[in-house]
């Protein structure tokens, strides 16, 4: 229960504000008692309400007797653990960074964990609970220093989100090749990737309920200094807080409550971030609940309660033998998503886009350069690529080939690599393109295809129309990729367009939707095939194995109007990407400009996807890079990027096919372990 | 300093390329010697699709562990297989024969190495992706085996087997092979019924551990080994319902409450871990009927569940002393 105290300011509104937040406390707690009840009497076993009743009050038999003390309590007892840990360390994390999109799933937490006992799985050593509890929490921990010591805390939240979203990925596409290369060491391992709250007796519990009590208790002393900080850091060390540090104990706080939760339940989406998103709104009617210190008991509850409804919403719906193949924590993302799409649209959008990054504005002859030598090394890649393989060639090969007069092996050979490397360029290129737009209109750094659920629609089309299918067309797949994509985009721009596209908002409601579509995905995968997870894993991880030309065409045609957009309307994108007055002012149509950049955006991204998966990474760096390299100037960025995200991709699917041949790794896999480090660089070198 | 970088990249690239000119292959423009084709052999494979062979497959391909083994049960040694370390883990029963070249991984075998063993077939499931089969076939002949149906395993795995023995020319030893398996099936059905266990209820599983989580992977009766369980006279005690392909199911340690007193077999690999011993301490587990009376047998190593004859004949061997030895 909130432990509410009184302070010296403004105490006859303070009593009224009290009596409002504990009215909220109690509310909810007794919503978390309702839920927990009735998941005790859900499960496998022929258990209900009667025989749980009996165990309880200890009258019943012994084999009911022990599957409600050892598998139903245990699971009830670690929802709500899990959801209060995350609720808590997400309104924590938020508070401290003053960033609404602040999570343990945006701080690498999840990731570094799943990747270390991904290491653990494959290396095939077995270790007691403990132990690999041990090594998810140090990988939940190791991720979060990186992530931490790289951004620097308090300088600039977004770049803070920008170096964890990066980090995850990363982690993630590493954990994703473990899976795809050990199938059979990793089978366990995909399930609890998608978190799920069952419990094998109370081991986990027992030894995890300490470490969340602790940081639980830590993070209520630390509360008043967290209230300090809101007022700005300035205002803050007027009252004598000491900034930095309340930064840090607090972060290192909500990162020891994510990495307890996930050891406990595997990373279970989005409650940390939607919890304190459902708590906001709430504060703002009942004044009480602004202060931390009642705040974040109440967010805890909230947690408890997404946790344990969508355990008891699974297990209702669901026959009891098929809830045990869908994991909660997918269900926990979906209905996260939902909310946090809800909640964005119920909440004013007060920030701006942060000023953007200083740059040197390098002259004409730089940029020329750039541009030939990006030229000369991509080219240099694609003959590269064309040439290594399994089966090294030489170009007298190609040439042959291209004449329509080579060797039957070099003939096979090259009618499927040359297609794959085609699709690996263009799909970089379009990407990178649509980062560039989405970039552009949001004026977000944290924009891209990805992030705005439009990789993450494209894909969900795609996989649905593959596991119902058998054998769909290349044009038939391009086409459910943008049906998907175009579904997810109209929800998320339709519905950011109504407050004439908010910064904040349209991201918010992106981040909701692409986790939505992923919790998707994942759920799609599990039901149609649960034992062939390999199958649509391959095809998630951006591959562009088994690609013939007619695949890549939609992907070409669409870049190619895009490239053509985008040129021939380079100044209104500068403009667009500047501000939200001066457009304005020059009598520009924002709100129609925008609309036109972000349907070419979702139209790129689809067939992207269509063309080689889902590959992240390239519509977030790209950009970045080629802003770095030339300036701000679209007319530069353009270009750059364009070269810049066919050469990554390029790069990637190369690699992916040549380094543990003849196993290929997926391109998208590749781009975020290529991306990653060179992301953490320029986040360095750009700090301020 | 980045301008010094990226001249170095440009500079590498074009040595590189220059040093790439030549061929590996002459073109088809200079005749290879041809031989002249024996018998021809048409079959239909389990898509429907028709093939023809110049004659009995000599060097063959195969891209799932269960055509893997026919083709080695049938003696014919794979030019290529998939994940060839994989297959010498799980399947002891039919140990590779000859120095086959690795493909790659099942899901994804590398067409380039396909294409450069140049074989005269290629066997794959209906596991694998159209798109990748439809490439195979410009390689090389392809027949497409069923991976699985649980509405008849042992039929699909004799089908299979008839299918690849067409196309090797290796019938006769097809014909043994069956023989071997009904033999073994009998041999095993007696043994069993001699020790009083004629109609005993069974429960075949597999399971995993992850962190403090249990999933457990049920064989019900659409299974190959639920199938063989039922050959052998066995009944089996499951009653969640299978998938459509290889006749699994998944639950977790509370769903092993309903199955009452059975006998309890598991598969488990030293390379992955055993996840039943992990229950040892767990108190639903230790309530089951059928742990507090010991029936609960742990299979050896490298018995694949979803081979052909030769590994379920290794199952029979392996189950029959587990649960005859008291």
């Amino acid at each position: 229960m909130a432990v509410i105290e009184n302070t010296a300011v403004g105490r006859d509104r303070t009593a009224a504000a009290t009596t409002g937040a504990v009215a909220v406390a109690a509310g909810l707690a007794l919503l978390v008692v309702v839920l927990a009840a009735v998941d005790i009497t859900q499960g496998t076993a022929d258990v209900g309400a009667a025989e749980v009743w009996h165990a309880l009050t200890g009258t019943a038999q012994a084999g009911d007797a022990s599957v409600v003390v050892a598998s139903r309590l245990p699971r009830m007892i670690a929802a709500v653990l899990v959801g209060v840990a995350l609720g808590m360390s997400g309104a924590a994390l938020q508070a401290v960074s003053r960033n609404v999109l602040a999570s343990p799933d945006t701080l690498a937490v999840n990731a570094g964990s799943y990747l270390s006992l991904g290491v653990i799985a494959v290396t095939g050593t077995t270790l007691p609970l403990l132990a690999s509890s041990g090594a998810a929490f140090v990988g939940g921990l190791a991720a979060t220093a990186v992530v931490l010591g790289l951004s620097g805390i308090g300088r600039g939240t977004v770049r803070l989100v920008l170096a964890g979203s990066a980090l995850a990925l990363g982690l993630n596409a590493v954990t994703e090749a473990l899976l795809l290369l050990f199938p059979q060491r990793t089978e366990g391992l995909y399930r609890w990737g998608q978190g799920g709250v069952g419990q094998n007796g109370f081991d986990g519990v027992a030894q995890m309920a300490p470490v969340i009590g602790v940081a639980f208790a830590g993070l209520l002393l630390v509360a008043r200094r967290v209230d300090a900080l809101a007022l700005g850091d300035d205002a803050a060390r007027g009252l004598g807080v000491p900034v930095r540090g309340t930064r840090i104990t607090t972060v290192v706080l909500a990162t020891l409550l994510a990495a307890a939760a996930v050891t406990l339940a595997g990373p279970i989406g989005f409650v940390g971030l939607c919890a304190p998103a459902l708590v906001r709104p709430l504060s703002r009617r009942f004044r009480g609940l602004s202060r931390s210190r009642v705040s974040l008991p109440v967010t805890g509850l909230v947690g408890a309660a997404l946790v344990l409804g969508s355990d008891v919403l699974l297990r209702a719906v669901v026959p009891a033998d098929l809830a045990v193949e869908v994991p909660t924590g997918v269900v926990t993302t979906v209905v996260g998503g939902v909310f946090l799409v809800v909640m964005a649209l119920r909440t004013r959008d007060t920030a701006g886009a942060d000023a953007p990054d200083r740059l040197r504005i390098p002259g004409r002859t730089a940029f020329l350069t750039t541009v030939v030598v990006l030229g000369v090394v991509l080219a240099g890649v694609t003959v590269g690529a064309v040439l290594l393989g399994d089966s090294k060639l030489l170009l007298g090969d190609v040439v042959n080939w291209a004449q329509g007069h080579s060797g039957r092996v070099v003939t096979y050979v090259l009618d499927t690599r040359v297609p794959r490397v085609t699709a690996a360029l263009l799909a970089g290129a379009a990407l990178a393109l649509s980062g560039t737009l989405v970039q552009a209109v949001t004026r977000n750094p944290l924009a891209e295809p990805g992030v705005l659920g439009v990789s993450g629609g494209a894909g969900l089309g795609a996989v649905l129309l593959v596991t119902s299918v058998q054998a769909p067309g290349s044009w038939a797949i391009a086409a459910a990729a943008f049906g998907g994509a175009a579904v997810v985009s109209s929800i998320v721009f339709g519905l950011a367009a109504r407050g004439g596209f908010g910064q904040n908002r349209l991201v918010l409601l992106g981040v909701g939707v692409s986790a939505a579509t992923a919790a998707l995905i994942s759920l799609v995968i599990v039901l149609s095939d649960p034992f062939d997870t390999t199958r649509a894993l391959t095809w998630l991880s951006g591959s562009t194995y088994g690609r013939t030309m007619p695949d890549v065409v939609p992907v070409a045609l669409v870049l190619a109007v895009g490239v053509a957009a985008a040129v021939a309307r380079r100044k209104e994108l500068d403009l667009v990407a500047l501000d939200e007055d001066t457009p304005k002012l020059l009598g520009l149509g924002l709100t129609r400009a925008r609309l036109g950049f972000l349907v070419l955006a979702v139209l790129l991204g689809a067939t992207a996807v269509a063309a080689a998966g889902t590959i992240g990474f390239v519509g977030l760096v790209a950009p970045h890079a080629a802003r770095a390299l030339v300036g701000r100037r679209h007319v530069r960025v353009v270009p750059v990027a364009l070269l810049l995200g066919a050469l990554l991709v390029g790069l990637a699917d190369l690699a992916g096919r040549t380094v543990i041949a003849p196993a290929q790794l997926g391109a998208g896999l590749m781009t975020a372990v290529i991306g990653t480090p060179y992301f953490f660089y320029l986040l360095v070198r750009t700090r301020r | 300093m980045r301008r010094n970088l990226l001249a170095t990249a440009a500079v590498a690239v074009a040595a590189l390329s220059l040093a790439a000119c030549g061929t590996t292959e002459p073109s088809s423009d200079e005749p290879a010697a041809a031989d002249k084709p024996a018998g021809k052999i048409t079959l239909t494979d389990h898509t429907g699709v028709k093939v023809t062979l110049d004659g009995p497959a000599k060097k063959v391909v195969a891209t799932e562990w269960n055509v893997i083994e026919d083709l080695v049960a049938l003696g014919v040694a794979p030019v290529g297989v998939a994940d060839v370390k994989g297959y010498t883990a799980w399947n002891t029963a039919a140990p590779l024969t000859g120095d086959p070249k690795d493909i790659g991984t099942r899901g994804e075998p590398s067409i380039d190495t396909v294409a450069a063993l140049a074989p005269d077939l290629v066997v794959a499931t209906t596991d694998l992706s159209p798109a990748v089969v439809k490439q195979l076939r410009k390689v090389a002949p392809v027949i497409e085996v069923t991976a699985a149906d649980a509405a008849d395993q042992i039929g699909t795995m004799n089908d299979s087997i008839d299918l690849i023995a067409k196309a090797t020319g290796t019938e006769t030893k097809a014909d043994a092979l069956k023989k071997d398996f009904e033999a073994s099936v009998a041999e095993g059905k007696k043994a069993l019924e001699d020790a009083g266990l004629g109609g005993a209820k069974i429960a075949s599983a597999d399971g995993y551990v992850q962190a403090n989580q249990v999933s457990v992977r049920a064989y019900t009766g659409g299974s190959l080994l639920g199938a063989v369980n039922e050959r052998l006279g066995l009944e089996n005690a499951w009653t969640v319902k299978g998938d459509k392909d290889y006749g699994l199911a998944t639950t977790d340690v509370e769903g092993l409450t309903g199955l009452g007193d059975v006998q309890f077999t598991y598969v488990a690999n030293d390379a992955d871990g055993d996840a039943f011993s992990g229950l040892a301490k767990n108190a639903v587990w230790k309530s089951l009927p059928f742990v507090k009376n010991g029936d609960v047998h742990r299979l050896p190593d490298g018995v694949w569940m979803f081979g052909g004859p030769r590994s379920m004949e290794a199952y029979i061997d392996s189950l029959v002393d587990a649960l005859t030895k008291k």
